[in-house]
């Protein structure tokens, strides 16, 4: 199952140090064309810290990265960007002086190579609901309002592959649901995900092909309730 | 956009019109000219500081290789003083390449790392063993090709060419990249800026404005030495009067400049000292209680700043 499509990204035994811990500790993990791929695994198992990798937040110490066949290994993140990757923050940064429109205009002018600026900010905020809100000052909007602008800004920069980090944290029940329809509607534009969530029902909703951590490391890949059988999961998320 | 560049237009009219006008009415051209010198510097300062929120207290650094890089241009080349302006800008230039990675560090430290930079470069000038080229502590003698009046207007010039060039960022994608840049780096790299090479471009253009600046500044003075054109009071007055006016504006830096030089010329000659314990007072002011300055209180008001 997770081997149909092209492979997109491929990422092979990622060790990432902070001092002498191993927040990666030769994690594995590949998306395919179009494809979603959730990430799960309990607090400080490195799943943040793949997507910080990944996307040149922070430089790795070993291992490789190759999106579409070329590596993006230690690549600075505008390199990253614009070969196709981008990602949303857990906690949003969004750029708070300016308005929601620059916000967005910002990656549709330096991450986008198509011509049409105007059109892609209209549909970066018409996906995300936040066109009525375009002349707010982006730091005056509310937590789920300024993740959904990064969002927006990713979406800006036309990726081929998104890193959703966990985007469902502290929002409602209504709104995990209105969520996880927007990002299958984006998917179904051809947009490939790896979806970082604590939710697993959020995950089950959005993709039956997941990939569990721990330590820095990858334990398991399948389903859902695959991963609800295995004992290993089972045991780093509640104890043995 | 366009209907925002008009606002920034009849600022750089009023201004032009205002220097041109001013000498046949107020005979102290070495006022006006200082008054502008301080304008242009303010914008100058304005295009790093005012947008990608490095501070540089040791701007003075390209202020001093300006005026040096045109007098040593105009005294062993023998190029005509106009022609030397032009070096100077590129001598503070090449300052600001070698002093790039500077950009890396952030905050305070960025600041005392510049300031410590143009002491560098004030204390290899000032050496008597480059007595042949910079004359060492010794200063510049500029009075073969002395011309106030052509000085007067070349900095006019230069005066336009800083307004103009802020106008132009404030009003461009550029301009948004580098207030990104100034809001969150990771933010700004993840939307697809090179960050590296959008604040070096800063960086350059703002020591350009200020080597240009000295250069006129040595011309204009005739004599000068190096503790003249690298004094901190450079940096410090212009510092103080960009944040007065308003940073990331075209017509803050401007009106903080004509303020405070104004007052300084009319209370702070008589008595100096008690001028600068009231410039002291009024730095740590602003930054508590108005750190973006004049312009925002108008901001506040709904007036747009041009």
């Amino acid at each position: 199952m997770s081997h149909n499509g092209k492979r997109l990204l491929k990422v092979e035994g990622l060790v990432k140090k902070f001092g002498g811990f191993r927040a990666l500790n030769g994690v594995s993990i590949d998306v395919c064309e179009k494809r979603i791929v959730g990430l799960a695994g309990p607090n400080g198992s490195g799943k943040t810290t793949l997507i910080n990798v990944i996307s040149g937040v922070y430089k790795p110490d070993g291992g490789s990265v190759e999106f579409d066949g070329k590596s993006i290994y230690r690549s600075p993140s505008h390199k990253i960007v614009h070969s196709g990757v981008n990602r949303t923050f857990q906690i949003p940064r969004p750029l708070a002086g300016l308005t929601v429109w620059d916000n967005v205009r910002l990656a549709a002018v330096y991450g986008c190579c198509e011509a049409d600026k105007r059109e892609i900010i209209r549909k970066a905020l018409e996906i995300v609901q936040l066109d009525g809100l375009k002349d707010f000052i982006s730091g005056g909007l509310t937590f789920a309002q300024q993740k959904l602008l990064g969002l927006a800004t990713a979406l800006a920069t036309r990726p081929r592959l998104l890193l959703v980090d966990e985007i469902a944290a502290g929002l409602s029940h209504q709104e995990l649901d209105w969520i996880a329809q927007m990002l299958l509607r984006i998917s179904q534009t051809g947009v490939a995900m790896i979806v970082v969530e604590h939710h697993l029902g959020f995950i089950d909703t959005l993709t039956s092909d997941v990939v569990v951590m721990n330590a820095g490391a990858n334990l398991f890949r399948g389903s859902i309730h695959e991963a609800a059988q295995n004992e290993e999961v089972v045991e780093v998320f509640l104890g043995r | 956009m366009l209907k925002k560049i008009f606002p920034s237009l009849g600022v750089v009219l009023v201004v032009v019109a205002m220097f041109l006008g001013l000498p046949s009415i107020y005979s102290n051209q070495s006022f006006l000219f200082n008054l502008m010198l301080y304008l242009a510097l303010a914008e100058g300062l304005n295009i790093i500081y005012g947008f990608t929120g490095y501070l540089p207290f040791g701007y003075v650094g390209f202020f001093g290789a300006g005026a040096y890089g045109s007098a040593i241009a105009v005294t062993l080349l023998h190029i005509s003083p106009l022609w030397g302006v032009l070096w100077g800008g590129v001598a503070a230039v090449l300052i600001g390449i070698i002093l790039i990675p500077l950009l890396r560090l952030s905050g305070a430290y960025f600041a005392i790392a510049n300031l410590a930079a143009s002491q560098a470069l004030y204390y290899v000038v000032s050496n008597p063993a480059l007595e042949k080229i910079t004359q060492g502590p010794y200063g510049i003698d500029l009075s073969s090709v002395y011309n106030a009046n052509a000085a007067y207007y070349a900095l006019l010039g230069v005066l336009v060419f800083a307004m103009v060039l802020v106008a132009f960022i404030r009003n461009s994608d550029f301009g948004l990249c580098l207030l990104a840049i100034k809001e969150d780096r990771v933010t700004a790299s993840l939307a697809g800026v090179n960050i590296v090479r959008a604040r070096s471009i800063a960086w350059m253009l703002s020591a350009f404005v200020a080597g240009l600046c000295g250069a006129v500044f040595g011309w204009y003075s005739a004599v000068f030495y190096p503790s003249t054109v690298f004094s901190l009071d450079v940096s410090v007055f212009t510092i103080v009067f960009v944040l007065f006016g308003g940073i990331g504006t075209l017509a803050g830096p401007l009106a903080g400049a004509l303020i405070l030089y104004s007052m300084y010329n009319f209370i702070g000659i008589s008595t100096p000292q008690y001028f600068q314990l009231f410039y002291g007072l009024l730095i740590i002011a602003l930054v508590l209680f108005l750190p973006d300055g004049i312009a925002s209180i108008l901001r506040k008001g709904k007036v747009y700043v041009p």
